[in-house]
């Protein structure tokens, strides 16, 4: 705690020509009250500084009474998170843009602005994040005064696009397309086969489920929130139950903990060896896909025995968890584990030593260190290009405060090094599942959690299979939360994809997209747009040209 | 540098059986804690609800004939359960219980997902009093 303290102090410095008021609501916390005109100066500070990342952008609607919308820049370094707050009038609110100091901002700015209607000054895109097309321009989901009864749409407005049109040859790819497996919607602008720019468009599986929980009470939201999504379903539950147990001062036994982990890292498996098999199925490498698929099977079997469902294991309850191990549970999850251990390592041989697979990964989609800091991305993404970026090491919850994890990073930040990550994390997860089982502490699976959760916020950080998942919850005292904010791991990474596929051939760009391991229903959110400057040739090209191009450019 | 890694593997798939399992036609036990279609048993129920307060998905509802008495009747919806067992975690009796054998639960129409459960009589009861209001609640018949 020693160096989340002295992080805490130091952010304090940093902000104290700006700061009004400071307040540590939690030992890792620090609340830093600005003004609103300070905020880009604040925020560049921290980043001169080098003080952590910006995680999230909070937005908080005080009611009609107080009159004011509150922001929360979130900043994290190791397990300190400094949370810079301003306010802005309800009836015109506007905020400066912090995206000079912290370009990943952008994402957070949009949502924002369209969540709640605050303009952001100086922002580089104002186009909607993930409202449909038709939803009315002056109908802020996230404020508390909306009328719901009301479709709240208009006449369709032309949808975004990337402003280049009758200039370059754009491929339109999606939102239903057979090379995707989720709904977006992209359009590649390209020269020949070279990609020039690249935008996307998501929001298609947007459900509002941060609305819907502010109408559910604390027990239903559990399962509202489990089911973001439907891979990482274990761990969304597990962020919003940390951030409750932290409010209601209820502390989950032990043995709970310890289960609690064990099914996050089970998921952490059949995350990981999904997403090999869907990247080896892009890289046109199907055999290793159905390899992948069916080992992948093993994991789920062993969810389905101990929970009794395959997707939506529902272990979590409020104040602990439901399913208890047995003996030939734990039996079985060793024999898992010592499979997949197995599996894992002829994996990592196969996708490093495969001349052909090699040619579609190595040096493809190279992301260095520096860029993935100024992008902001999160997890195994960010692990390959050799940040160590994880929250089970840098702030450990649950069990791995007794059962370190050691982080696993790569330095090329090429695709080679994303598939390496991920199939080291396989054989990391498989060496933890057998310490957590080792030192399964026995007793109660459950502790009494008041149906009232007294007044407060928390923020649960997580490690989600593709990154850091960032919770924050805020009580009012009822039976329902405020406010639940859920900032997803794909939010932060899908950036990084259209940045590094410019300048690569179109073929390249189903692996770099795949490669941050995109989690559409999480997510959904996006609609960015990248250009390369400078770069437009010949804007006809002969067949002849073409041709010889594409020879060429394979050789 | 060499192409042969995952030859073995092919070589070995190709003897042996197929992964995929034969449903419908053979027919696994499905594990002992799969959570299928809910079951009610109304001895020990005291209609104190707190199954319905918390289900995520509207799935259940309790309607009480006699609440002295302890007649209560539950309606299931099975179409709408999201089979998280919340329900039968907040149960203080241990009334409710999920079914791993009755998971194969499509159907063609929507009739099948309304479940009624709880003593005949009380079922035949309830079920007179919705079909006598369905009928105030026509517009009277022209003579």
């Amino acid at each position: 705690m020693t160096e989340t303290s002295r992080l805490l102090e130091q952010a304090a410095q940093i902000t104290t020509p700006w700061g009004k008021s400071f307040t540590a609501p939690e030992a890792n916390r620090l609340d830093v009250v600005i003004d609103a005109n300070d905020l880009p100066a604040a925020a560049a500070a921290l980043n001169a500084a080098c003080w952590g990342y910006l995680a999230a952008i909070t937005g908080l609607d005080r009611g009609a009474d107080d009159g004011r919308i509150e922001a929360l820049y979130h900043f994290c370094a190791g397990a300190a998170v400094a949370a810079l707050r301003v306010t802005t009038p309800r009836a015109e609110a506007r905020l400066p843009s912090i995206c000079a100091a912290y370009p990943s901002a952008s994402i957070f700015e949009r949502e924002l602005s369209e969540m709640l209607g605050v303009t952001f000054v100086g922002t580089p895109d104002v186009t909607p994040l993930f409202l449909p097309e038709d939803w009315s321009p002056d109908a802020y989901p996230l404020r508390k005064d909306i009328d719901l009864s009301q479709p709240n749409t208009v006449p369709v407005r032309p949808p975004p696009t990337n402003g280049e049109n009758g200039k370059h040859f754009i491929i339109p790819i999606g939102p239903q397309h057979p090379a995707l497996k989720e709904p977006g919607h992209f359009e590649f602008s390209v020269a020949g086969e070279t990609v020039i720019g690249a935008t996307v468009r998501l929001g298609y599986a947007h459900r509002g489920i941060e609305k819907a929980v502010e109408q559910r009470n604390w027990v239903q939201d559990l399962y509202l929130l489990e089911r973001i999504c439907g891979i990482c379903s274990h761990i969304h539950a597990t962020a919003y139950c940390l951030g409750v147990e932290k409010l209601a001062e209820v502390t989950v036994p032990p043995r709970a903990e310890t289960i609690r982990t064990l099914f996050a890292e089970l998921e952490r498996l059949h995350s990981h060896m999904l997403w090999l098999g869907v990247a080896a199925h892009e890289a046109g490498f199907d055999t290793l896909f159905m390899a992948a698929w069916r080992d992948r099977e093993t994991v789920m079997d062993l969810l389905e025995q101990i929970s009794g469902n395959r997707v939506h294991y529902s272990v979590n309850v409020l104040g602990g968890v439901k399913f208890d191990l047995e003996p030939q549970h734990i039996d079985a999850l060793l024999n898992g584990a010592a499979f997949i251990e197995e599996r894992a390592r002829y994996y990592f041989d196969l996708v490093n030593h495969d001349p052909l697979f090699n040619r579609r990964t190595r040096g493809v989609g190279v992301m260095t260190a520096e860029q993935a800091e100024t992008i902001g991305v999160v997890g195994p993404t960010a692990r390959g290009s050799g940040i160590v970026r994880d929250v089970r090491v840098e702030a450990p919850y649950l069990a791995y405060t007794r059962c370190p994890v050691e982080p696993i990073v790569e330095t090329d930040g090429d695709l080679a090094a994303r598939f390496s990550v991920r199939i080291r994390e396989l054989l990391e997860s498989c060496r933890l599942i057998r310490v957590l089982l080792e030192t399964l502490p026995e007793g109660a699976l459950q502790t009494r959690m008041p149906r009232r959760i007294r007044a407060g916020e928390a923020i649960s950080r997580v490690e989600a299979p593709r990154g850091e998942l960032f919770y924050f919850v805020k009580s009012g005292g009822g039976e329902m939360p405020e406010r639940i904010h859920a900032r997803t791991p794909t939010l932060c990474n899908l950036a990084s994809a259209l940045i590094l596929s410019i300048g690569r051939p179109l073929a390249d760009i189903p692996m770099i997209l795949v490669g941050v391991d995109p989690c559409f229903s999480c997510n959904d959110r996006t609609a960015t747009i990248h250009t390369a400057d400078g770069s437009a040739e010949d804007e006809t090209w002969t067949w002849e040209r073409l041709r010889r191009y594409g020879i060429e450019a394979t050789r | 540098m060499r192409i042969t890694t995952i030859l073995g593997d092919m070589l070995r798939a190709l003897v042996r059986r197929p992964m995929t399992q034969a449903y419908p036609a053979v027919r696994r036990d499905a594990p002992s804690r799969l959570r299928g279609q809910l079951h009610w048993d109304p001895e020990k129920c005291t209609g104190c609800c707190l199954c319905v307060k918390d289900c995520p998905a509207d799935a259940i509802e309790m309607i009480t004939l006699d609440k002295a008495a302890r007649r209560f009747v539950l309606r299931y919806h099975a179409d709408r359960c999201a089979f998280c067992a919340q329900c039968v975690q907040n149960c203080r009796f241990k009334c409710l219980s999920m079914s791993s054998d009755q998971w194969e639960l499509a159907a063609k129409d929507k009739e099948p997902f309304t479940v009624y459960y709880g003593s005949e009589e009380d079922i035949h009861a309830l079920l007179e009093k919705c079909a006598a209001r369905a009928d105030q609640a026509l517009p009277a018949a022209e003579p």
